[in-house]
């Protein structure tokens, strides 16, 4: 009768605890903190590192400017920015040369610059000192306007596929921020799950707990009681990034960025699930709080490999060894929200993730519940996976 | 009642439990005594349910414990331990509250038992500040906060010193004398067992090898050993008497062992005839010694 909503009570009340005792510590003030940090020093860098929308140079010339104002329109079609600045002779473009005021100078027929010319910035030179030349022979020849026209009509242009989203390079870093936030909230939370099973196993309060509650529910509490600490703590972050992006201009399409924080919301909810039980398994392997590094170094190991693989992403979110992790359950957490905000993850491949992961979270944790079962009352000494498995039959 | 049926429990090669069998009545303190390794502790953690016997049944109120039963126990477990880092109220209103203790009841009960088993400190202190004894004062609260049903502590009294023996002994009383609480709980310290326990249970090899109330251990003890002291008698004065022999002498103290057949009265007679007879009783043994005896075969 009262048997089943008392048992329901029971996780609720865990969660409960979890939650609050380490909202009140200070190693979670200190951690949204350092989130909040580094967030914004990543949005701030965008918005003012001038870094936004591609290279930029600062091209001087002395004498004519058409060639100098030619090499800045054609950059900003190829979204480069050219600013140009008039120089009054040869000696005040070599001292802006030599204090870097600008990156090179067109002198009549040269292009000078202090040792070296970036290549874009040279491309850009070049191209427009041929129409410049071009516009004058155009002219000796008495070319028509419109025979000139019809001569620089572009190319019509057509794609094999639909082209990748316009906003790629601010996507990257969004990305970028999505995929630092992600792994730091799995790692820092399922080690928190996986400690707070050792503190109660060391404490010995386990065998307490477990006379008044069964490991499943004491299991369930706690990852619940965690996660939603941790999914708390996401949105407050991201909440305070989109709103510092959009105040600082840093992020001009603020739907991709909320989409985006949707996605790191979503994502982290699948893979605490799919980790939590299996850090809670690892911590009830331990004994001692000094053991912890060792019980989940496996974990570590394959949370950190997929965090590097994701990195890889926001270079080239279609490769194979992306596409495959962003489809494996343990690495597609990290992997799969880095080629979905990119544009780069066709629908059939996040179905295709979403539902690994989703059975292979279902499959996994009564596994996990087992070992957790299986040790959490052994104490003394590591416990053995095959112990801990076999104890819980 | 709590019923032990016929609980085995094996670890590996080891058996624990050997087809052990007990009883605790409501309202009354049941001691349980045995040596280290005899399945004590076994017994505890099985009844609790934090671990499961092999085979046999643990019955409350006639009927299988259940999880609704079980939160209507009391525990204290050999490894102590609690959160370390969890205020001393909290916590105890927290470990009533997951055996589905209402809040406020919870707490004021709590604050009862820190007064009650003279928990010094502020409640609001976190466990690790706390003294060792207050520690475990703390643990006997935690295992009684949620006014259980039955009461299983193992070992109790280990580390408390005697203020804090009185001051448990006399919870555990008022508890099953005022409450009805079936109590059960295992020590070492026997002179204590015998003066608080309405029964005692003796295992040993994981197995019940006596049990009832002190004068019915004693009853059934092999031996019927009597001592007496007479002024100015001679050696082996009992000698006429068939079925008496010598135990032990000390000092003009002569312990007798008399057969089921041999009348003390017949003794106490030539005894008179001897001499001035300074003290003539039979000897109730203490629990240690129904222990040893017993525990020796």
């Amino acid at each position: 009768m009262t048997e089943s909503t008392t048992d329901r009570g029971a996780w609720r009340l865990i969660a409960r605890r979890d939650f609050w005792v380490r909202l009140r510590e200070r190693s979670f003030l200190i951690s949204t903190l350092l989130n909040i940090a580094v967030i914004s020093i990543l949005v701030l860098a965008r918005a003012y590192g001038g870094g936004g929308a591609g290279p930029s140079f600062d091209l001087g010339y002395v004498g004519g400017p058409a060639v100098a104002q030619g090499a800045a329109e054609l950059g900003a079609k190829a979204g480069v920015t050219v600013r140009v600045h008039q120089l009054t002779d040869e000696q005040a473009a070599d001292a802006a040369l030599r204090d870097g005021s600008i990156d090179a100078v067109v002198v009549g027929d040269l292009l000078v610059a202090k040792s070296s010319i970036d290549t874009t910035l040279g491309g850009l030179v070049q191209a427009s000192e041929r129409n410049v030349r071009l516009a004058a022979l155009l002219d000796q020849h008495g070319v028509t306007a419109e025979e000139r026209s019809e001569a620089n009509a572009p190319l019509g242009v057509q794609t094999l596929e639909p082209p990748p989203p316009a906003h790629r390079p601010e996507n990257a870093q969004v990305a970028f921020v999505a995929v630092i936030l992600l792994y730091g909230q799995l790692f820092g939370y399922g080690i928190w799950v996986a400690s707070g099973v050792i503190e109660e196993k060391a404490s010995r309060v386990v065998e307490l707990l477990l006379s008044a509650i069964r490991p499943k529910q004491l299991l369930a509490g706690k990852i619940v009681g965690i996660g939603v600490l941790g999914l708390g703590q996401l949105i407050v972050v991201a909440t305070f990034a989109i709103v510092l992006a959009l105040v600082t201009g840093a992020i001009k399409v603020p739907l991709s960025a909320i989409g985006a924080a949707g996605l790191v919301v979503g994502w982290f909810i699948l893979g605490f699930a799919f980790y939590a039980s299996l850090f809670a398994a690892a911590g009830a392997l331990a004994s001692r709080m000094e053991e912890l590094q060792n019980v989940i170094v496996p974990i570590n190991l394959i949370i950190l490999v997929s965090f590097f693989i994701s990195i890889g992403a926001l270079q080239n979110p279609d490769g194979t060894l992306v596409t495959v992790a962003s489809l494996v359950p343990t690495s597609a957490p990290l992997a799969m929200p880095v080629r979905m905000v990119l544009g780069a993850a066709p629908a059939w491949q996040i179905a295709l993730s979403l539902a690994l992961i989703i059975a292979s979270t279902i499959l996994l944790v009564p596994a996990a519940a087992r070992l957790y079962m299986g040790a959490i009352l052994r104490s003394g000494g590591r416990v053995k996976i095959r112990d801990a498995w076999r104890a819980a039959a | 009642m709590l019923q032990l049926i016929e609980l085995r429990r094996r670890f590996g090669d080891v058996v624990a439990l050997d087809g052990l069998s007990f009883d605790v009545p409501e309202g009354r303190i049941v001691g349980f005594v045995g040596r280290n390794g005899s399945g004590k502790t076994t017994t505890m953690r099985i009844t609790l349910g934090v671990l499961e016997a092999d085979d046999g049944e643990v019955r409350w109120r006639d009927a299988p414990v259940d999880a609704d039963a079980r939160r209507r126990f009391g525990y204290m477990p050999e490894e102590r331990g609690l959160y370390p880092k969890m205020h001393v109220l909290e916590q105890l209103v927290y470990l009533a509250r997951l055996r589905g203790t209402p809040k406020d009841v919870a707490r004021a009960r709590a604050l009862e038992l820190l007064e009650v088993l003279e928990v010094i400190g502020d409640p609001q202190a976190r466990m690790e500040s706390l003294s060792l004894g207050n520690q475990q004062r703390v643990q006997l609260a935690a295992s009684l906060v949620h006014a259980p049903d039955l009461l299983v502590l193992d070992e109790p009294f280990s580390g408390l010193d005697p203020v804090g023996v009185d001051v448990l002994a006399g919870v555990l009383q008022r508890e099953a004398r005022e409450r009805g609480v079936a109590v059960v709980f295992s020590s070492h310290q026997l002179e204590l067992v015998e003066r608080l326990c309405d029964a005692v249970v003796l295992i040993d090899g994981g197995r019940v090898v006596a049990s009832g109330t002190i004068s019915e251990l004693r009853a059934m003890r092999a031996r019927n050993l009597w001592r007496v002291e007479v002024a100015g008698a001679g050696d082996a004065w009992w000698a006429a008497i068939p079925g008496v022999r010598l135990d032990d002498r000390n000092d003009g103290v002569v312990i007798l062992e008399l057969d089921d057949g041999a009348d003390p009265q017949r003794v106490l007679d030539l005894a008179r005839a001897e001499g001035d007879v300074r003290a003539f009783g039979p000897i109730e043994p203490s629990l240690a010694q129904l222990f040893r005896e017993v525990v020796a075969g």
